[in-house]
């Protein structure tokens, strides 16, 4: 009970950081960070997908509801929820792991933790940022929007994690 | 049945999956007409409620901005008294006329929450329908015009900001009166496009692009921008780059603005198209 707790914590924690902060940075257009999916990636090894796409769902409802937009962050986390076993399934450093612990740099190590962060993150952005704009118009503008967060996101998924206490 | 069931089983996560995103899709295609916005009043009340509080804390940083805007537009509004304090004394007699003259009310109000880096930013104001604000109702800053009123709850309203790919706003060139459709195609906030303008009419850069009037939503002559003198052709017509008058990173002050005739005008064009 005390680990769901803790998760709670970090869902209404990271909820408001991006609420209060976050939406509010918005460095020449093409840079949005969304640092909630955070949420998403840092769930147990070994939860269950339907769980884990349930949470995701609600997660990008809960960021829907206070941004205004209605189904954009839902569809993105959804998304982001179905690729996270398969990216951990590609990763090679969690083999020695305890499986119900929490995917962190501390556990596999900096450059691994940094790739799955880098690429379901990616999945993400791909989905939310191309689902807003709902059209193949501003392709090249909107993948670049992507690429500058996702790297934005990356990096302060990155610098969280490193600020999460070691197991 | 029990290899249905066999094959279900194994797909659940993919089958859970399409079924969630299903859900997101008919969230999103639901409110891609824009007045079902006003569905959100819950959320918008909580959301409201911080917004507040954490705007009147960031306020105290932009006093100096405020103030000095406040100076210009009260330059510009003492000007305008003398100007019409200056016109010689009529034959005609005054009358008391409703119908043409100001016919629009003006209410202040503040943003307490604005976005310029989505494709559809709404801009979030400190006055709701308790104050008398509608949906509809127009919203403008001191510099030039920012949205229209989408959505309203007691106490706040939200705005659909000119920095929205779906705003479109009949405005017209103040030199010549010609119209056309004012839109922003989500790239930059400092640029909005005029489009359906014919390509004889003669533009230089700097004219200033103004409210027409047609959509009773803004008086006419309410500055929206300026030409850059940049221009796409497109058969017929050529679209014109208009940078935009108000700075929405800046947006703080604004003024919502109420047409009176607007129900008796929105009838009777309505009966007119529909005949």
């Amino acid at each position: 009970m005390n680990r769901g707790l803790n998760y709670i914590t970090s869902f209404v924690g990271l909820m408001l950081l991006q609420l209060l902060i976050f939406n509010n940075i918005q460095l020449s257009g093409y840079v949005n960070p969304y640092i909630y999916v955070m949420f998403i990636l840092i769930l147990p090894l070994n939860i269950p997908s339907w769980i884990l796409l349930l949470l995701s769902f609600m997660t990008g409802f809960v960021v829907d509801l206070f941004s205004g937009t209605f189904g954009v962050h839902t569809f993105a986390t959804v998304m982001a929820g179905f690729a996270r076993p398969w990216v951990l399934s590609l990763s090679v450093a969690l083999e020695a792991s305890d499986p119900g612990s929490s995917p962190s740099s501390h556990i596999g190590g900096r450059r691994w933790f940094i790739i799955y962060t880098m690429t379901v993150v990616l999945v993400h952005h791909l989905s939310l940022f191309y689902v807003e704009v709902f059209s193949f118009t501003g392709f090249f503008r909107t993948l670049l929007r992507v690429m500058f967060s996702t790297v934005v996101t990356t990096f302060f998924i990155f610098i969280f994690d490193l600020l999460r206490p070691r197991k | 049945m029990r290899s249905l069931l066999n094959f279900l089983l194994r797909f659940k996560t993919l089958i859970l999956f399409l079924i969630l995103e299903a859900v997101a899709l008919v969230m999103i295609s639901s409110s891609h007409n824009y007045h079902q916005y006003v569905t959100f009043g819950a959320a918008r009340t909580v959301s409201g409620f911080f917004a507040e509080r954490l705007e009147n804390g960031r306020s105290y940083f932009r006093l100096k901005q405020v103030n000095q805007q406040l100076v210009t537009e009260n330059q510009i509004l003492r000007r305008q008294i003398e100007e019409m304090r200056l016109l010689p004394q009529s034959e005609f007699v005054t009358v008391t006329d409703t119908v043409k003259g100001s016919g629009y009310s003006y209410l202040s109000a503040t943003v307490i929450n604005n976005s310029v880096n989505k494709q559809k930013n709404f801009i979030t104001l400190d006055r709701g329908s308790r104050h008398g604000v509608t949906t509809g109702m127009g919203v403008a800053s001191a510099e030039g015009i920012a949205g229209v009123i989408v959505g309203v709850s007691r106490n706040y309203s939200v705005a659909m900001s000119l920095l929205n790919t779906d705003f479109r706003l009949s405005a017209s060139i103040a030199r010549n009166d010609y119209f056309g459709s004012l839109a922003w195609d989500g790239n930059n906030y400092r640029f909005a496009q005029l489009s359906e303008i014919p390509h004889h009419v003669a533009v230089t850069p700097g004219d200033t692009i103004v409210s027409s009037g047609y959509s009773a939503i803004f008086p006419e002559g309410l500055v929206i921008g300026t030409l850059t003198g940049d221009q796409k052709k497109g058969g017929d017509f050529v679209t014109l780059k208009v940078e935009l008058s108000a700075d929405f990173k800046k947006l703080t002050n604004v003024y919502i603005i109420s047409n009176l005739s607007r129900d008796e005008r929105d009838t009777i064009e309505a009966e007119v198209v529909h005949e």
